[in-house]
């Protein structure tokens, strides 16, 4: 299959966006606790917080590649999600995606899975959609888990890419290769599991990598030779398998160094190739590639998905070198945020992650509703508030008598930026949290919570504020200060009965990644 | 309309007692009310208005005519008030009302609460309630950090020190110490105050006070039934206020509204101003909300109450003692008896009943209780033997 045709000279990707989780924890606490290798060329791996999952990570990624692209979430046509480990096995994980990044309701999602080829195929599937006039994103978000003792748990990572397509994007998807060949027990989930495994056999497991990945290469129907891409970005179950099959492929290993971040993000699963994409067109060149010596973003990136059991998706992308104003429009946007800066121990880890900690203990009282937080999903999700329509003054949540005229005429909605200051703070200490954060404590600790006053929709210069409370991570300072100036960052807020409750807390803008 | 008095007050042991009912620990309150007013009988009661958060889950509805009909007010018309924290100083208030209209001549209000006898899980869904749900309690903030929230932006604003929370806790333990029914009726030092755990930072084990098991009950009667008897204590004032549940949602957070608006409405039916105050009871149930008390009910200005608690006037011996009883700090926070529970206190200091902690010549007493976290406030303006 090739992406020739009308869209081919217009659809390109306009933005990239990356998130990894700033939480890692290095190869060496994993030898310690095993005393025995750890997952082969990864130096770390990503931890999320306790807070954050795939959905969290996903919408990370999706508003810095808005950010980046410089397009409105308002303005997407299409929207895709490819992860392997969704909040839940069934659900659509998809739909509260648009929701968290403000894509319309009426805007087509689909949702990729299965096996870690899902965001490869998500990246092929929507350059080939006909339908859709607008931009596209297309966001893969993967936190894969193992066993404790196993391979697949000493390499497990997490992150986030997403890359919005739209017209005159710079970079084109030139073709996309496809090959199958069953593989069964190269790496594979059973049902109703949330742990990664495979049978451990190891040449045929190499095997079934190298021959599926240079199979949809070959599909490409180019020579590899003539392609000579800036960066190969491979799924990367470890740090080594990329480098087998760049033998087989005929490239050099630093054409895969510069489209690999394994080594430092871990086995983050179908999300792999889109974060090593991203690491290959990162202008900066800083944003976390295995070898990032200076060298220029690239140009040509081939990218190949691979998923156990076997298949592989394969992209040639290239910017256009016959544009007239080819120097300017040859990069592409990137806004990563690819290097953890907080080192956990194993023990920490295994908080982080809930493999040693209890769940949510049993209560009664103030229970809130599915249906009553369904209803405040806009701000939740959006920090949606009200403009009184009597006297303009803003309120959060929008509902009830007007805090400044007592009207009820009602309100109007805008959107918050997400931008405010502390006006009083707490660190809720260890031990003394409500039942439904009891959980969140044991994988977490001590949280502070703050009461921000939000910018009003004009930024940090319009008079307006509205003050809302939440939770603050990655505080510095443990409790901010008062005038601490803070965002809005996307969380899981708590789970019961099953469902996860996603809102936003807020990160102090100095400790905030880029 | 016509004046209401307090004929007779009294109130169980606060504390953790693991052998007693909501019922049986009414029934104590109760007793000692009726033992304590002359002339006044069980049979005089024609209303009662009960105060309780809901009795650690166990009795959501009804629970008011169970404790009435526990103690043998059979048919009394029985209403149950939840204001939170204010629940029963609203039914206090609810009593004066009923009895100024006219529609009782004496009316029992009290209040009860069983809050030791559940695992610490299940007491955090019950202390949960009575903040903004929704919003603030969603965030993971418990009561001590939405005080600890108001004290951030305190200690921000004004000069003030957590060595202010303290002294406030050493003050109130002082009190509770000789006060026989305090659930932890025991002095601290400075030292102790200054070195505890933290709970919600700025706040410390020290600066907040215990959840405790208990019951309070107070006779408000007409000044024709106060007539026949020894001791009334005439309610001068009566006022009270709303405020928006939610921190977030009001204009300041280092002054609570309701307080404010409710000491003034008080002072205005009593003709009396702060100064005129000689103790009072206020709802210190963190040690901040003892600060912003000084200042909302007007016994100093703004940002002044560290200065009031570094003079030692508010000390027992001081020209305003606060909390003589030991306050919720040190007395304990039977949740739904505390408002009562603080009337009581205000009795028998206006009585000369108050023992080693009698506040010498107390002629005027204020007590104040408040909701959550400000939504609801009420507060009492009462006079001794103003008969």
């Amino acid at each position: 299959m090739s992406a020739d045709g009308p869209a081919r000279a217009t659809l390109g990707i306009a933005g990239v966006g990356a998130y990894v989780p700033r939480f890692y924890l290095p190869a060496s606490a994993y030898r310690e606790a095993w005393d025995k290798g750890g997952a082969p060329g990864v130096d770390r791996v990503a931890v999320a917080d306790a807070d954050e999952d795939t959905l969290t990570m996903a919408t990370e990624a999706g508003r810095r590649a808005l950010a980046a692209a410089g397009v409105d979430a308002g303005d997407i046509d299409h929207l895709a999600l490819a992860t392997t480990t969704p909040p839940n096995d069934e659900e659509e994980s998809a739909v509260r995606l648009a929701s968290l990044l403000g894509v319309g309701p009426s805007v087509p999602t689909r949702q990729f899975g299965g096996s870690t080829r899902a965001g490869a195929v998500a990246l092929a599937a929507t350059v080939g959609e006909t339908a859709t006039v607008g931009p596209r994103l297309v966001v893969v978000a993967d936190g894969p888990r193992g066993a404790p003792e196993s391979d697949e748990a000493a390499g497990a990572g997490a992150g986030a890419a997403a890359l919005v397509l739209a017209e005159d994007g710079p970079l084109v998807v030139d073709a996309v290769g496809e090959f199958g060949d069953p593989a069964p027990g190269t790496r594979f989930r059973g049902f109703g599991s949330a742990e990664t495994e495979s049978i451990g056999v190891t040449q045929y497991e190499r095997d079934a990598y190298t021959r599926a990945v240079v199979g949809a290469v070959e599909a490409l129907g180019i020579d590899t030779a003539e392609l000579d891409p800036d960066a190969v970005a491979l799924t990367a179950p470890d740090g080594k398998l990329p480098y087998r099959a760049a033998n087989a492929l005929d490239v050099e290993p630093a054409r895969i160094a510069a489209g690999t971040v394994v080594s430092r993000t871990g086995d983050a699963g179908a999300a792999g190739p889109v974060l090593g994409l991203a690491s290959a067109l990162d202008s900066a060149g800083d944003a976390g590639a295995d070898e990032s010596d200076g060298r220029s973003p690239a140009t040509s990136v081939l990218l190949v998905g691979y998923g156990g059991g076997a298949g592989a998706t394969a992209l040639t992308l290239s910017t256009e070198a016959t544009d007239t104003n080819a120097a300017a429009s040859s990069v592409v946007p990137v806004e990563a945020a690819l290097d953890g800066d907080v080192e956990l121990s194993y023990a920490e880890a295994l908080r982080r992650r809930g493999t040693i900690t209890g769940g949510e203990p049993a209560g009664g009282g103030a229970y809130v509703s599915v249906p009553t937080w369904k209803r405040t999903i806009p701000q939740r999700h959006r920090l949606v508030a009200g403009e009184c329509a009597e006297c303009g003054a803003l309120s959060f949540p929008p509902e009830g008598a007007c805090p400044d005229c007592g009207s009820l005429a009602g309100y109007d909605d805008v959107t918050l930026p997400g931008t405010g200051t502390v006006e009083a703070a707490t660190a809720i200490g260890q031990g003394g949290a409500p039942p439904e954060f009891v959980e969140q404590q044991q994988r977490a600790g001590s949280f502070p919570v703050a009461v921000v006053a939000f910018d009003g929709p004009g930024g940090e210069t319009d008079d307006r504020t509205v003050s809302a409370p939440a939770q603050v991570v990655h505080s510095p300072a443990g409790t901010p200060a008062i005038s601490d100036r803070v965002e809005a960052v996307p969380r899981r807020i708590y789970e019961q009965e099953g469902v996860v409750r996603y809102g936003f807390k807020v990160v102090p803008t100095e400790a905030r990644r880029e | 309309m016509r004046d209401a008095y307090i004929v007779g007050a009294g109130q169980s042991n606060y504390g953790a007692f693991p052998d007693e009912s909501y019922r049986s620990l009414f029934a104590t309150a109760f007793e000692e009310a009726l033992g304590s007013a002359d002339g006044v009988g069980a049979t005089d009661i024609d209303e009662a208005v009960v105060g309780s958060l809901g009795v650690g889950g166990r009795q959501l509805g009804l629970s008011g005519p169970a404790v009435t009909e526990h103690v043998g007010l059979h048919g009394v018309p029985c209403s149950r008030i939840e204001n939170a924290c204010a629940a029963s100083g609203y039914a206090v208030r609810q009593a004066v009302q009923a009895v100024k209209s006219g529609m009782a001549d004496v009316a029992l209000a009290g209040g009860y609460e069983v809050m030791t006898d559940m695992s610490g899980d299940v007491a955090k869904y019950w202390l949960g309630v009575s903040g903004e749900t929704e919003w603030e309690r969603l965030t993971g903030t418990t009561f001590a950090g939405v005080y600890a929230q108001m004290a951030s932006a305190y200690l921000d604003a004004y000069d003030a020190s957590p060595d202010h929370f303290s002294k406030v806790a050493v003050k109130n333990h002082a009190n509770g110490a000789k006060n026989p029914k305090a659930h932890l009726g025991f002095e601290c030092s400075l030292d102790d105050a200054r070195s505890a755990p933290v709970v919600a930072d700025p706040l410390n084990l020290y600066h907040c006070c215990p959840t405790s098991d208990g019951a309070a009950a107070v006779l408000v009667a007409s000044e024709d039934v106060a007539s026949t008897c020894d001791d009334a204590v005439r309610v001068a004032g009566v006022g009270a206020a709303s405020e928006r549940v939610g921190l977030f949602q009001r204009d300041s957070y280092t002054a609570v509204e309701s307080s404010e608006r409710a000491a003034g409405a008080a002072y205005e039916m009593a003709g009396l101003d702060p100064d005129d105050v000689d103790f009072a009871e206020v709802h210190d149930c963190f040690a901040i909300a003892e600060l912003l008390a000084y200042e909302d009910l007007g016994f100093c200005e703004r940002g002044h109450a560290p200065e009031l608690v570094d003079s030692g006037a508010t000390e027992l011996g001081g020209d305003l003692p606060v909390n003589p009883s030991g306050g919720l700090k040190s007395k304990g926070h039977p949740i739904g008896a505390t408002g009562a529970g603080q009337v009581v206190e205000a009795f028998k200091q206006l009585t000369g009943r108050a023992g080693d902690r009698q506040v010498a010549g107390a002629s005027v007493g204020l007590t104040h209780n408040v909701g959550g976290s400000g939504g609801a406030a009420v507060v009492h303006v009462l006079e001794r033997g103003a008969l």
